[in-house]
């Protein structure tokens, strides 16, 4: 099985927010000092693609819409265990919206042709529209499954086994199709070996243009049902009241007190 | 005229409180437009009765689809309906729950088909001119952002807690409608199996007017058993950050967060929780946050109404024990 995971890198969503800054002209994150890191939830789609060859065999390739600095992204993902990356990369990409993205993958996924399941996250971790996955799988008219946390067999059609308010549920799709990641306790990511990491750097990364996926502006500009209008940084600190005492038992104690005086407990 | 379109899925037992929350949004949209007629879409099985309720929350009308086939439909089922439903009635907006079906699922592939714009998310809006710019958080709730949805059509999804629901008014009339549901649907992705978990849940957190959460700081399983029994002193529910439901310290369907439950119980106690804005985010809207946490620069201590500065094992066995004394 050929195993494609779209994966975004984004700037570290753990930056605490009195770091955070926002650009409100461009309406976006200032990248600062803070590392770029694979998007969470991609990075567990590809720990999910890494499990299923482990288990049945395939390959694993990563496609990623980035710049120079996502070639990074792409080598710790090889170092996890994936077996390709493609960067796909052109000034046109930058200022789209989930629909162009979608578009942009869509070509991608068509000029790699032998794919058998596409992987994507559920949201990405900065913007989090949770749209790109849906989208591609109508763009490729594709079957679509969402919110799944691994696969559980895999034999012509896959069996995918996804979390429920009381359980969880098995769901079967024939290939190829796509399915959206969500994390469980079965896919958290692993860190990549020494090997591992070795063999990436020594993969070469090929990087495709608009050019090489035959897309152009006006292929991609039509799309744009997706504007954003303003961007800004809400003031949320509240004065925490902090729970006097000598002791961590006389803070416990007080706090007890405290909450039956404000009749919450 | 275009109307205004909501969605709910009902069980025999009750409406969710995200079908009278969309209505809620409706309402004051369908005013700030120029009154805007407000259809609801109604779907599942044996919910015929509570038809009439939607009319008091706020619908003009009510699109009824009561049919066996809507007991635990297949996503493509109720996506397959609501094409269908969308393209007749023209709407010139379609409000959805942010949920696992609607928001993941149904909403992004109804306004891809649709050449729809769609803001997911979505926790507030504000028209100009004429046009709705919806509020959504962005960066995990770091940031806000207006955003706009070009096309004839527009699709939102409402972040769950995000609105009140009106005050029912038995006084308000409207009809109801039953709309045809196709025989056999096909669908390519289908739920071959379901299972329950058989491990004890709890106290559902939707539910709970208190909550008690553990995060990393926990640091096992068995530290998080500590928690279960402050919960039971307190009549509380058990939840957990990201990490502790990776972990299998709580059940998934017990996170708390942005991509978990949104909660607002009276009391959120979080216990070796940082604080970070996506967690927040599924917790910033209980009236009082207590925190308990050994880091004194913790961001939680920003965020939270009251704070108590020390590690777990140090403060959580003399709670349990004064909320005992206090009982007896
Ligand atoms: C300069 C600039 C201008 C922008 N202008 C707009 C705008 O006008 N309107 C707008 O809506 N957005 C705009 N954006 C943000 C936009 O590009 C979003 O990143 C895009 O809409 C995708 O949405 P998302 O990040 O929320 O992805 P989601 O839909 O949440 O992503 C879901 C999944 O799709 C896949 N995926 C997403 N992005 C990529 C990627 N780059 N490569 C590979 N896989 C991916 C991943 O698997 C991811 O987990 C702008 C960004 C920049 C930097
Ligand atoms: C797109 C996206 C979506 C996300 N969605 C969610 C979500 O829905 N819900 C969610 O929770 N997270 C979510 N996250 C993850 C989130 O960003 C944080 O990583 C996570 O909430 C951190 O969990 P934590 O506070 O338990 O762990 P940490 O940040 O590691 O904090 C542990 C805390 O425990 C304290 N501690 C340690 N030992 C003790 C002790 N003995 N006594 C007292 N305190 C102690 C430490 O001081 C620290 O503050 C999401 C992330 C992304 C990128």
């Amino acid at each position: 099985m050929h195993i494609v995971v779209c994966l975004k890198q984004i700037i570290d969503p753990e930056v605490p927010f009195h770091l955070f800054r926002i650009d409100p002209v461009a309406k976006t994150q200032i990248r600062g000092s803070h590392p770029l890191v694979i998007s969470s939830y991609d990075e567990v789609a590809v720990e999910v693609a890494i499990q299923a060859k482990e288990r049945w065999g395939g390959q694993v390739t990563i496609v990623s819409i980035g710049t120079k600095e996502t070639i990074q992204s792409l080598h710790q993902a090889l170092a996890m265990g994936a077996d390709a990356a493609i960067l796909l990369c052109d000034p046109l990409f930058e200022q789209t919206d989930s629909f162009g993205k979608a578009r942009i993958l869509a070509a991608a996924l068509r000029k790699i042709g032998d794919f058998d399941l596409i992987l994507c996250g559920r949201q990405a971790g900065d913007v989090e529209m949770g749209l790109v996955g849906p989208f591609l799988a109508e763009e490729l008219g594709i079957p679509c499954a969402t919110l799944v946390a691994n696969l559980v067999s895999s034999n012509g059609k896959v069996r995918l086994k996804r979390p429920t308010e009381s359980g969880y549920e098995i769901l079967e799709a024939p290939l190829p199709c796509l399915a959206t990641i969500t994390n469980d306790e079965s896919n958290v990511p692993r860190y990549a070996s020494v090997k591992g990491i070795r063999a990436a750097m020594r993969t070469p990364i090929p990087t495709w243009t608009a050019t090489d996926l035959s897309l152009d502006a006006a292929a991609l500009g039509q799309e744009g049902r997706i504007e954003i209008d303003e961007m800004w940084i809400p003031q949320r600190e509240i004065r925490c009241e902090l729970i006097a005492g000598e002791s961590a038992e006389e803070r416990a104690r007080n706090l007890a007190l405290r909450l039956r005086e404000l009749g919450l407990v | 005229m275009a109307s205004i379109l909501t969605f709910c899925m009902g069980t025999r037992s009750s409406i969710p409180r995200s079908g009278l929350e969309l209505l809620a949004v409706a309402r004051s949209l369908s005013q700030q437009l120029g009154s805007v007629p407000v259809q609801a879409l109604f779907l599942g099985l044996g919910v015929r009765e509570h038809a009439p309720a939607l009319i008091h929350h706020g619908a003009d009308q009510v699109l009824l689809a009561d049919h066996p086939c809507l007991e635990r439909p297949e996503d493509e089922v109720v996506l397959g309906i609501t094409e269908e439903v969308v393209r007749q009635l023209a709407p010139r907006v379609v409000l959805l729950p942010h949920d696992e079906l609607f928001g993941g699922h149904v909403g992004p592939r109804l306004a891809y088909r649709l050449k729809a714009g769609i803001v997911t998310d979505c926790t507030g809006f504000a028209v100009q001119n004429g046009d709705i710019r919806w509020l959504r958080p962005v960066y995990g709730g770091k940031a806000m952002a207006y955003m706009c949805a070009r096309g004839l059509l527009q699709v939102a999804t409402i972040r769950s807690r995000a609105f009140e629901p009106l005050p029912a008014d038995a006084l308000r009339t409207g009809e109801i409608q039953e709309i045809p549901i196709p025989e056999a649907f096909s669908t390519s992705v289908t739920v071959v199996e379901r299972v329950e978990a058989a491990e004890e849940r709890g106290l559902s957190l939707d539910r709970a007017e208190i909550i008690v959460s553990g995060g990393r700081g926990m640091g096992s399983a068995e530290g998080f058993s500590i928690l279960h029994e402050l919960a039971r002193v307190l009549g509380a529910a058990v939840g957990g950050s990201r990490p502790a439901a990776d972990m299998g310290w709580v059940p998934h369907s017990h996170l708390v967060g942005q991509t978990g439950k949104i909660v607002a119980p009276k009391l959120y106690i979080a216990v070796g929780i940082s604080g970070a804005t996506q967690h927040m985010a599924g917790a910033g809207s209980s009236k009082t946050i207590v925190a308990i946490n050994k880091d004194p620069d913790a961001p939680i201590f920003k965020l939270a109404h009251i704070g108590v500065v020390g590690e777990w094992e140090k403060v959580v066995p003399p709670l349990i024990r004064s909320f005992q004394e206090m009982r007896s």
